[in-house]
């Protein structure tokens, strides 16, 4: 094996690693890697030996790793990892109601197989999952250790507060409290989750014990100390078991949103639609070596879709949870590899959060790393809501966009649209810089317009731009 | 008892997980109990296998 850490390279730790003591992440030339601590080397050795890292990575668990023949990063280094690249990190606070869920159901099946391995997940934290490939994986190679049947699961708060915390919030009272996962990076602590929840959830016997009484208990704190306490596999078991029952009860309420069969009352005007779909293809087959697309405003994906078919990796990216949630649905069934979907307002961008702001990045951030990560921005459907239903001007949305990507598909709504005129029925026309040549003047600032066409059967523009 | 200056957040959760386990254990005994009754009575006349037992 060839040397690819250059040892005169400065190498970045990762802003997410450095809690954990077995090991940590780093950065090296562009490359992601793993140091093994030698504290933890007989946990590592036995995950190796026992098989158990090679039948998570063959059912998919777990994502695969190379073992390097270089020296470590530190004196406390064991070994060094090369786990393969994750093409975009996502977080849990941007993940619709059933990827969570599905998040919170695969560190339980990770619990169930590491026990047959004699070994036990030590790590419960949605961050140590990605989308990858159309599946989630786990990233962390370093999360399981030896298993001492006699203790209890040391993550087991952990999961309580990062997972069942949101995913019951969002069941019983409403899909945005998942951002409360911003307000407490390290999981919403159960007091305070047991208050949010409505008082009949305390006459569930699973959500009362895993939420209520954990709460209570926890806070009694002179009652814990000393005590010697003895677990069993049984009592284990018995618990994932309850856990996934009260999982499996949570549910999206699928109340309709605001934009759900948006598609459907499009598609009803026929040409206009199918046009619109022939004019973005043609577009996106001309660009050559575009591999990286982000649709800002995707709605249920329809556009999402058309690029993953032309082996584009696409973010899916909408404000609205419950048309994520259906996409995410949907790619998960038809095992659909190339689209992310992910719950993103635009006009409030996830922000970058934790130590130093660095442990989880920006939205933003995570698009212009290094080099801009999108190779085009499709926002069809969109500019509207923003100018006239966000008030953000025009010069403003150019700006942001021309950061995200050198290539922008975008489609301009005029005033007289029967959609625009819907929301400024609502509102006072204040919006007197919203016209297509002040559009055009905008986004010139920023952009060279290679093409314009008129979509037929509207008065709708779609335009193919590339940065300046 | 100088640890109890110091409250490992973790410790409350493993006293809870004994509690839990042992509710669990209990409750978990009882539905056994009555999943295996209702077979008997699901599946014994005529045996017909319509309907599953649980």
């Amino acid at each position: 094996m060839t040397d690819p850490i250059q040892p005169g390279n400065k190498s970045i730790t990762s802003g997410l690693s450095y809690r954990d003591p077995s090991g940590f992440v780093f950065e090296d030339s562009g490359n992601i890697y793993r140091q093994v601590n030698k504290n933890f080397q007989v946990h590592f050795d036995h995950f190796i030996e026992s098989g158990f890292y090679e039948r998570l990575v063959k059912t998919g668990l777990l994502i695969p790793h190379e073992t390097l023949q270089v020296p470590c990063r530190t004196r406390e280094g064991y070994l060094v990892l090369k786990p393969e690249r994750i093409p975009f990190i996502s977080y849990p606070y941007e993940w619709s109601f059933d990827m969570l869920k599905d998040a919170a159901l695969l560190s339980l099946r990770l619990l169930r197989e590491s026990l047959t391995h004699d070994m036990i997940l030590k790590d419960a934290s949605p961050y140590n999952i990605q989308w990858y490939k159309g599946r989630l994986v786990l990233i962390d190679s370093l999360s399981f250790e030896k298993y001492d049947e006699q203790r209890p699961w040391i993550a087991y708060r952990q999961f309580c507060e990062f997972f069942l915390a949101p995913l019951m919030l969002m069941h019983y009272r409403a899909h945005s409290l998942q951002q409360l996962l911003i307000a407490w990076p390290e999981g919403i602590p159960l007091d305070i989750t047991s208050s949010l929840l409505p008082w009949r959830t305390r006459w569930s016997l699973h959500s009362y014990l895993h939420i209520h009484l954990h709460a209570k208990v926890s806070a009694s704190k002179s009652r814990t100390a000393n005590k010697k306490i003895i677990f069993s596999r049984q009592k284990l078991l018995n618990l994932v078991t309850s856990l996934e029952m009260l999982l499996n009860r949570l549910h999206l309420k699928d109340r309709d949103s605001i934009w759900s069969g948006y598609y459907d009352e499009v598609s009803a005007r026929g040409e206009y639609f199918e046009h619109k779909k022939r004019t973005i293809s043609s577009w996106l087959l001309r660009s050559e070596a575009v591999k990286t697309a982000i649709d800002l405003g995707a709605n249920e994906g329809i556009f999402s879709k058309l690029m993953a078919e032309l082996n584009i990796q696409t973010i899916a990216a909408d404000f609205d949870p419950y048309c994520i949630n259906r996409l995410y649905l949907q790619v998960k069934r038809e095992g659909q590899k190339n689209i992310h979907p992910m719950v993103i307002d635009i006009s409030n961008p996830t922000p970058a959060i934790g130590f130093n702001n660095e442990e989880r990045l920006s939205f933003l951030d995570r698009l212009q790393a290094d080099q801009l990560w999108a190779d085009i921005l499709l926002a069809v459907g969109l500019v509207h809501h923003l100018a006239i239903g966000k008030n953000i001007p025009l010069p403003q949305i150019a700006s942001l966009f021309s950061k995200m990507s050198k290539i922008l598909i975008i489609e301009f709504i005029p005033k007289d649209d029967i959609k625009v005129k819907e929301m400024l029925a609502q509102k006072k026309d204040i919006y007197i810089h919203y016209d297509e040549a002040k559009f055009e003047s905008a986004f010139r600032e920023y952009f060279s317009i290679l093409n314009k066409e008129l979509i037929p059967g509207s008065n709708r523009v779609l335009y193919y731009m590339s940065v300046l | 008892m100088d640890h109890l200056l110091y409250i490992d957040p973790g410790s409350g959760s493993y006293l809870v997980q004994v509690i839990i386990a042992a509710v669990l254990g209990v409750a978990f005994f009882f539905r056994n109990i009555v999943t295996y009754i209702r077979s008997i009575f699901t599946r014994s006349p005529k045996k017909t296998r319509d309907k599953p037992s649980s």
